[in-house]
């Protein structure tokens, strides 16, 4: 397995450009968002991530190339601004949107279905074991109470 | 050519035991495995690559690349697929098998179990059939398997099943918070409850020690090896002998016979791919259902041009696991106190005697589950699975919520099934079994029928909410395969006698999940277990 030694934000970008890393990270935050707890990007979610595009979701990066650019054209339709822009509110209130009611414009596929997909690995990476890049320093098990003795 | 008594093809649950029984009976015996032996590092603890969550990868084999299966969909559409897609139905490639990662549960068949045709009739559409041995058949050998093994349990609360002839060597690890709810719930509903037999030390035995408690039981090997497979009982203990000769990452081909249709050995790829034959007297299948009937239907000669045992063509019907049914509930207050394994407390009370229903199955608290498969699997409906509210519900309720579940008896149907591939080959070049079919619908009669009752009893223990359950047609295999070589007396309607022995051949006998008839609505290891005992015995008697 590839393990890079760079930061995620600047493996992500080299990936999908500064634009689409900073509507990624925003997105992670959405989707785990930090309140009393770390959200899913502190916690370690773009770690996972930029690991994993290189190993196990590495059919994926064309899939978030694509969304992440019709998520920022959203974003642009609605309120003239990035994604990473929004507030929390506001990022919520969008995903919100196009998950139940659908898109302005164009998606390589349905957009609640590349919520799901995003969920989803943002669920891994908060959530899994801190061997698979993630979760660091145990912080999902802490803050939900999965204490592991042996 | 290198000769032995006895040639093992697979060095799992069956084929571990079968080499326990026959080198200890002094036969020389080369057991063959397609894996590799596995330490506790090499299983690990990665939550997206286990047996149990095999999201991205396995932790038990075979190998992602170069093992491909083809699963046909209800649609009739063929996919080629790896080992960590649910479809495949893996069950591991190492030594010991799914015993080296299993979550140990050690059930008894019921008596009931082996005569579902004659209690229930046989439903349109489906090949349920009796076992040709019973219960009291296998009773002795189930005995053997606990006491050499180790099962913990308590026999005297085992009332859904005839007294014991000896009892279990070992008390039930400890009780926990949820299985004291659970048990409680099930006084107020009248029904009664037993502890989760386990194939795990209680106790320091045998030289290992008692479990700890840990919270990474099923799908993963054990940190201090308190629980017991074959990879640290049978197969040492057969190696020590020094009558049994393992030979890992060694994919068997076919078997072989001679100009006269006889089986006189078998050929396999070493690890480098290097062919090698070998000759022996006896040659036991244990592969699981999947493989083994791959092997047989890839055995093919002048005599039997469509595989080894196959002239009735019943190699690879009836493939049968278990759906599980169950429901997930959530607790006022804390349920969860991380002691594991966590399969604790059950009920066998619907197992058989229901209205309207053809079999049952059991019910029993889970094993201890990640927190990547809780937010996965337990998360209600109705709940976004993402955002604040997501985050707060993991917070809030991880430690609230518990669920019930059990193994489903299937009804068979000879429509699923193993077949081989025309195109497709292994690394080996072997070709690859294809699996298709869809369940027989009173499996899923079942399945909702012990899905309201894992409700009833979340919700008699205090649950105030429940959810989950519901099922599809889908194909069932997996870890708990069985039935593709079913045992029975008529060779037109069954692949093995009921000594296990192939009908039309007097030394190639089967010590897998394929020969099960039904598959009980029990975890199927320990049947596995006593049948390759009882085969083994009976090997060991014969040659």
């Amino acid at each position: 397995m590839a393990i890079s030694t760079a930061s995620p934000g600047s493996i992500l970008a080299a990936q999908f450009g500064a634009a689409g890393a900073e509507a990624l990270q925003a997105l992670i935050d959405t989707l785990i968002p930090p309140d009393d707890w770390p959200g899913g990007w502190e916690a370690g979610v773009g770690d996972y991530l930029a690991r994993g595009f290189a190993n196990q979701l590495s059919s994926f990066v064309p899939t978030y190339m694509a969304c992440l650019a019709s998520l920022s054209a959203e974003a642009q339709l609605a309120y003239s601004r990035p994604f990473a822009g929004f507030t929390p509110a506001e990022r919520a209130e969008l995903l919100e949107r196009l998950e139940d009611s659908g898109s302005a414009v164009e998606w390589v596929i349905p957009p609640a279905r590349f919520i799901r997909i995003a969920t989803e690995h943002t669920a891994e990476g908060f959530y899994a074991d801190p061997g698979n890049g993630g979760n660091k320093d145990s912080v999902s098990w802490k803050m939900i109470g999965f204490e592991v003795a042996g | 050519m290198n000769h032995y008594d006895v040639v093992i093809v697979g060095a799992g649950a069956g084929g571990g035991i079968a080499a326990g029984v026959l080198a200890a009976a002094g036969k020389s015996t080369l057991l063959l495995e397609r894996g590799r032996s596995l330490s506790f590092e090499d299983v690990a603890r990665d939550h997206l690559r286990s047996q149990r969550t095999s999201r991205y990868g396995v932790n038990a084999g075979p190998d992602l690349e170069g093992n491909p299966r083809v699963i046909v969909d209800q649609a009739g559409g063929a996919h080629i697929v790896e080992p960590a897609d649910g479809g495949y139905s893996n069950n591991a490639a190492c030594v010991g098998s799914g015993t080296r990662v299993y979550g140990g549960q050690a059930w008894r068949f019921m008596p009931q179990d082996f005569r579902m045709a004659s209690i229930y009739g046989v439903p349109e559409g489906s090949s349920l059939a009796d076992w040709p041995i019973t219960h009291e058949d296998l009773a002795p050998f189930y005995e053997k398997v606990e006491w050499e093994l180790g099962v913990s349990a308590d026999a005297s609360r085992m009332t859904h099943l005839p007294p014991y002839n000896r009892p279990y060597p070992m008390e039930p690890l400890p009780m926990t918070k949820r299985a004291m709810l659970f048990e409680a719930g099930a006084k107020g509903l009248n029904w009664h409850t037993t502890r989760v037999p386990l194939l795990i030390n209680s106790t320091t035995r045998n030289g290992r020690p008692a479990c700890i408690n840990c919270q990474h039981c099923v799908g993963f090997a054990c940190p201090v090896d308190a629980k017991s497979g074959t990879q640290n009982t049978t197969i040492p203990q057969a190696i020590a002998s020094g009558k049994c000769t393992l030979v890992t990452q060694a994919m068997t081909e076919r078997i072989i016979v001679d100009s006269s249709g006889r089986a006189t050995g078998v050929a396999y790829f070493d690890r480098e791919g290097v062919r090698h034959e070998v000759s022996a007297d006896v040659i036991v299948a244990s592969g699981g259902a999947i493989e083994t009937a791959r092997l047989l239907l890839n055995s093919t000669s002048a005599q039997e041009p469509l595989g080894l045992g196959n002239a009735h063509e019943q190699v690879g019907l009836n493939l049968q696991g278990h759906y599980y049914a169950g429901a997930v509930g959530l607790f006022e207050e804390d349920v969860w106190d991380g002691i594991g394994p966590g399969a604790c407390m059950a009920t066998c009370e619907f197992n058989h005697d229901n209205d309207g229903i053809v079999g049952g199955g059991l019910l029993a608290d889970d094993f201890i589950a990640t927190p990547f498969s809780v937010w996965n699997g337990m998360i209600p409906p109705g709940v976004r699975r993402w955002g604040v509210e997501a985050k707060q519900w993991m917070r809030d309720n991880h430690r609230r919520v518990a669920d019930i579940k059990g193994p489903v008896h299937e009804i068979p149907t000879s429509v699923c099934r193993v077949s081989i591939d025309p195109t497709v080959r292994d690394k080996y070049g072997i070709p690859v079994v294809r699996l298709s079919g869809f369940a027989h619908e009173e499996t899923v009669k079942v399945a909702r029928f012990m899905d309201a009752r894992a409700r009833d009893w979340l919700i008699a223990s205090g649950a105030k909410e429940v959810w989950g359950g519901g099922h599809g047609r889908g194909l069932s295999g997996g870890q708990h395969q069985a039935g593709t070589c079913r045992m029975g007396d008529d060779p037109l309607t069954s692949v093995v006698d009921a000594n296990c022995r192939v009908h039309g051949h007097d030394n190639v006998y089967i010590a897998d999940g394929s020969v099960h008839v039904t598959n009980g609505g029990f975890n199927p290891v320990l049947t596995i277990m006593a049948l390759a005992w009882r085969t083994a015995d009976g090997i060991a008697k014969a040659w």
